[in-house]
């Protein structure tokens, strides 16, 4: 799939910004505050519906302006557009798919699958458990909607049954027991399928890590995901395991009035050569390790949906030492089409930059062809 | 813009129904308006009637005219079947099946601890009652495929485990009718987890 062109208006700083794309690469150069991101953000919305950085609709809005209209055309099999509108007196997000209103995100997650790499990607390798969880839940989600819903119902439950060990704590009503124990098989229904996802997940996902990892840098390193869990990687015992480990926190959770136990409180142990990254890895192998997650993500995306993502890069280049970012830039030749962000044309030593891509320049909300 | 006071009235009220909007409630009161005066006194007529004369079965929480319901007091009824839902309206949509021809037992909603529904807010002390001295043989629970439908039958399965009856919970799965390529991808990945062995 590729994104042919993109109309906005008052978006960020863009007035009134046509561009027309090249299918594979696409550049956009400008100084800091130009209107860069912007353009990635409209392609995000444009094929998700949602805030690249959770931003709000009415900060997106060109300052003293009504409303933001961002217009897509996108070619696969066959040509269809996408619209997002927002109304800040409204206050309401419209979004079309082909003219028609889009009422629930969920119904085009797949449609348009798009891959980022951006600057908060960082929280991945380095940041808490739960910035690991939502990568690997988002992955997940992109290829299976029965996971997603799975996700969402167990949400439902952890918020059902901490409620009620609230009320349990504070009350002291041991006859809530018997309601406390119904939850938790509920919870662990759910909870157990979750984890079985998961483990599944992370065994397939190593190869495409192991394979992103190598093209972009060509050592002996060794990338791996483990799934910390309760279950410890084994499917068949996972109900039983997470059964005795309720029992045995049982009480702290009665005493704290709080959901001790389950997927919601696992983590992926990221390592090189069986270091852990978090705790052993240097800046480079922080930032390869991201980059090889979303493009592993890229590959596998593709493969479950037999559809090729649209890859975007916020400002990642500029970090980069000439060796990645020439291994990178060869690396997206193989990938089909991409944005790119960067401050400094000097930095694109490596990058091949031929008639097939576009190079664009965008100063003040203003984009041109360069 | 003025619109005539009674008319307003008639908009304001109708639109208090739910999936009733204030575009649908200005189109019905104008309708009702336009009509003859017998049609509108048989609708009114009608209304004062539901809420007189309907009343809740006082065995199974069912909607009755009499202190119990026409399924509470049908002969025909099989009396070692008992079905739970949350509510009336599912013995609607089963009673519109033509496939059951057991009781029912309407809870009146479902666990949930967020919104403060406990088990002293259903009619499950009701349902133990009812049990003792009864021939029912096997219970079955239709309760909505969600967390709190799951965790109310649970709780009802652990409660009702001692009595020596079968309980029984339905099956979540696949549309009858349609295609297996018309279902969601949610619903079928749902039915395959929940696949049952035939052999």
């Amino acid at each position: 799939m590729v994104l042919r062109q993109i109309e906005l208006q008052n978006f960020r700083l863009h007035k009134n910004t046509s561009l027309n794309f090249s299918d594979k690469l696409n550049l956009i150069v400008g100084g800091n505050g130009q209107g860069k991101t912007s353009i990635l953000e409209a392609i995000y919305y444009l094929c998700t519906t949602k805030n690249l950085n959770l931003a709000n609709e009415s900060d997106v809005i060109l300052f003293g302006e009504q409303y933001f209209d961002a217009k897509g055309i996108f070619s696969d099999l066959t040509e269809n557009q996408t619209r997002i509108f927002f109304d800040i007196i409204k206050n309401k997000k419209n979004f079309f798919l082909d003219e028609k209103p889009i009422f629930n995100s969920s119904s085009i997650i797949g449609k348009f699958p798009i891959v980022t790499l951006i600057q908060s990607d960082h929280a991945i390798t380095q940041g808490a458990p739960s910035e690991r969880r939502r990568f690997i839940d988002s992955v997940i989600s992109q290829a299976s909607h029965t996971y997603l819903e799975m996700l969402l119902e167990f949400n439902k439950t952890l918020r059902q049954r901490s409620s009620l060990l609230l009320q349990i704590k504070e009350s002291k009503n041991i006859n809530l027991f018997s309601q406390l124990e119904a939850w938790t098989e509920t919870l662990i229904t759910t909870g157990t399928e979750i984890i079985k996802h998961r483990i599944r997940f992370v065994k397939e996902f190593n190869l495409y890590l192991h394979e992103a990892y190598n093209h972009i840098i060509e050592s002996a390193e060794e990338p791996l995901i483990v799934y910390d869990s309760l279950a410890e990687d084994e499917e068949e015992n996972a109900a039983e395991r997470f059964r005795e480990e309720l029992a045995s926190m049982r009480e702290d959770e009665l005493r704290r009035g709080i959901n001790l136990v389950g997927p919601h409180r696992d983590d992926f142990i990221f390592s090189i050569n069986g270091l852990e990254l978090k705790r052993f890895g240097s800046q480079g192998q922080h930032k390869t390790f991201q980059i090889a997650l979303r493009f592993g993500q890229f590959f596998l995306m593709e493969e479950k949906l037999g559809k090729t993502p649209i890859f975007l890069m916020d400002d990642v280049f500029g970090e980069l030492d000439t060796y990645r970012a020439g291994k990178i830039s060869e690396y997206l030749s193989l990938i089909g089409q991409a944005f790119i962000t960067m401050t400094d044309l000097t930095k694109t030593e490596g990058l091949k930059i031929n008639a097939e891509n576009k190079l664009i320049k965008v100063s003040n909300g203003t984009a041109a062809y360069a | 813009m003025l619109i005539a006071e009674p008319l307003q009235k008639a908009i304001d009220e109708l639109s208090k129904l739910p999936s009733i909007g204030n575009k649908t409630a200005q189109r019905l009161a104008l309708h009702i308006l336009k009509s003859e005066s017998q049609t509108v006194d048989a609708l009114v007529k009608s209304l004062i009637e539901l809420k007189e004369k309907i009343r809740f079965c006082e065995v199974c929480f069912n909607i009755a005219t009499e202190e119990k319901c026409e399924i509470c007091t049908s002969p025909k009824r099989n009396r070692s079947l008992m079905c739970v839902v949350e509510d009336a309206s599912d013995v609607i949509a089963i009673e519109k099946t033509n496939e059951y021809n057991g009781l029912y037992h309407v809870l009146g909603g479902v666990l949930n601890p967020l919104a403060g529904v406990m088990i002293d807010s259903l009619k499950i002390r009701e349902l133990l009652l009812r049990l003792q001295g009864n021939d029912v043989k096997e219970i079955i629970l239709a309760l909505n495929p969600n967390s709190e439908g799951d965790a109310t039958s649970v709780y009802l399965m652990n409660t009702l485990k001692n009595l020596n009856i079968k309980v029984s919970r339905i099956a979540r799965g696949l549309p009858i009718g349609g295609d297996l390529e018309f279902a969601d991808s949610a619903t079928i990945g749902r039915a395959f987890i929940g696949r049952i062995s035939i052999q």
